[in-house]
């Protein structure tokens, strides 16, 4: 049992997590390589790790640390296919900003 | 669903043998009080016994019953029971799903990563806190991830403050104050809020042309103690949206009446 968060972000958070870990959920927009873009609320870079199987058109939830130049080094991420609701994800992602006592430590 | 039988069900003796060392069958366990709540693993974490032995609180409330998602961290296979470790963001905690023997059957094991949802019950054991599942599955949809987020906040916010319906009434009656959340946050950094710090006349006037929004995200500043105010920070406290946010403050900065600090995303307020 720990206390270890990894908020819920999308573009616009990225600012304030730079060196955190954290969790996107978005649309995969391309894949160059190791290095993708995702499509959470606007574009991502993502610098993906060897295991990575992600599908260009698919959604993604990718686990990562945000770099200084606010892209992702990844450290795990998975395939969703294609029937994830990104409205959905968007507005989970604002609402657990909005109420931090039951997502995130201070 | 019938929880007294299926608490009887869960996990052998164990229930029984908690309730006898506790309470002495005089005030047992009250099965009608209990209600499945759908939670966050933080919210596991972070909730109180309010005295030693006693049932674990959310919220004040006591919870056994919970539903819950994650991720599987990692799982270990004992004799007697599976424990994965779920991860859904907001904590990690240990889930054991007890073997059946009556029904090998349900003794199916998760590959990491995979997400779960899990039912069962909140245990406190030797100063540990884990979830003893009834039933575990993997879940199909990632929605559900995401409605479950959003469920569980819900029951939060009626739980504390609540519900939407009651709410409602009380603002049609005139705003008694039980008319919750959105008329407070209203109140505090929409409308009452201006003169509480920085400003002065010359910026009252100049906050007079701006949006509804870049004025609730000034009040929001005026109020909020120390110089420079984070995004994460007015979203925490304004309950509007990073997007809104950014667009307010962007027309507050246009104005002159902001100016970034550490970041594009922190600002302090221009004193005139």
């Amino acid at each position: 049992m720990e206390a270890i968060a990894n908020p819920r972000i999308t573009c616009a958070y990225l600012n304030s997590y730079v060196g955190k870990n954290v969790i996107v959920v978005g649309k995969v927009i391309q894949l160059r390589g190791e290095e993708a873009i995702i499509d959470a609320d606007g574009n991502i870079t993502a610098h993906l790790n060897r295991e990575a199987h992600l599908l260009a058109g698919n959604a993604a939830q990718i686990i990562g640390k945000v770099n200084p130049d606010l892209s992702i080094k990844v450290l795990s991420s998975m395939d969703l296919g294609t029937n994830v609701d990104y409205n959905l994800a968007n507005t989970v992602v604002e609402i657990s900003h909005q109420h931090r006592n039951l997502f995130a430590y201070e | 669903m019938c929880y007294g039988s299926q608490g009887g069900d869960d996990g052998g003796g164990f229930m029984a043998g908690s309730q006898q060392g506790s309470q002495s069958g005089s005030s047992g366990r009250n099965f009608a009080d209990d209600t499945l709540r759908p939670v966050t693993i933080k919210q596991l974490i972070e909730c109180k016994e309010p005295y030693p032995g006693s049932e674990l609180a959310v919220d004040g409330l006591p919870t056994t019953q919970v539903t819950l998602v994650g991720q599987v961290r990692s799982s270990s296979t004992h004799t007697i029971n599976i424990t994965y470790r779920l991860d859904d963001g907001t904590g990690l905690i240990d889930v054991k799903k007890w073997a059946d023997s009556d029904r090998p059957e349900t003794a199916v094991s998760f590959a990491p990563d995979t997400y779960v949802r899990v039912f069962g019950r909140l245990v406190s054991y030797n100063g540990k806190r884990h979830v003893s599942a009834h039933f575990i599955r993997a879940i199909d949809d990632f929605n559900e991830v995401n409605y479950h987020l959003l469920e569980a906040t819900y029951v939060h916010l009626v739980m504390t403050k609540g519900s939407a319906a009651a709410g409602q009434a009380g603002a049609g009656a005139g705003g008694t104050d039980a008319d919750g959340d959105s008329m407070f946050v209203d109140g505090g950094y929409g409308a009452g809020g201006g003169g509480g710090g920085g400003g002065g006349g010359a910026v009252d006037a100049r906050l007079a042309t701006c949006s509804p929004a870049a004025r609730t995200v000034f009040n929001f500043m005026a109020n909020s103690p120390g110089e420079h105010t984070n995004v994460s920070q007015v979203v925490a406290g304004t309950r509007m949206s990073a997007a809104d946010i950014t667009a307010a403050a962007d027309e507050l900065l246009a104005g002159g009446i902001i100016y970034t600090t550490d970041d594009d995303d922190t600002w302090a307020i221009f004193d005139v």
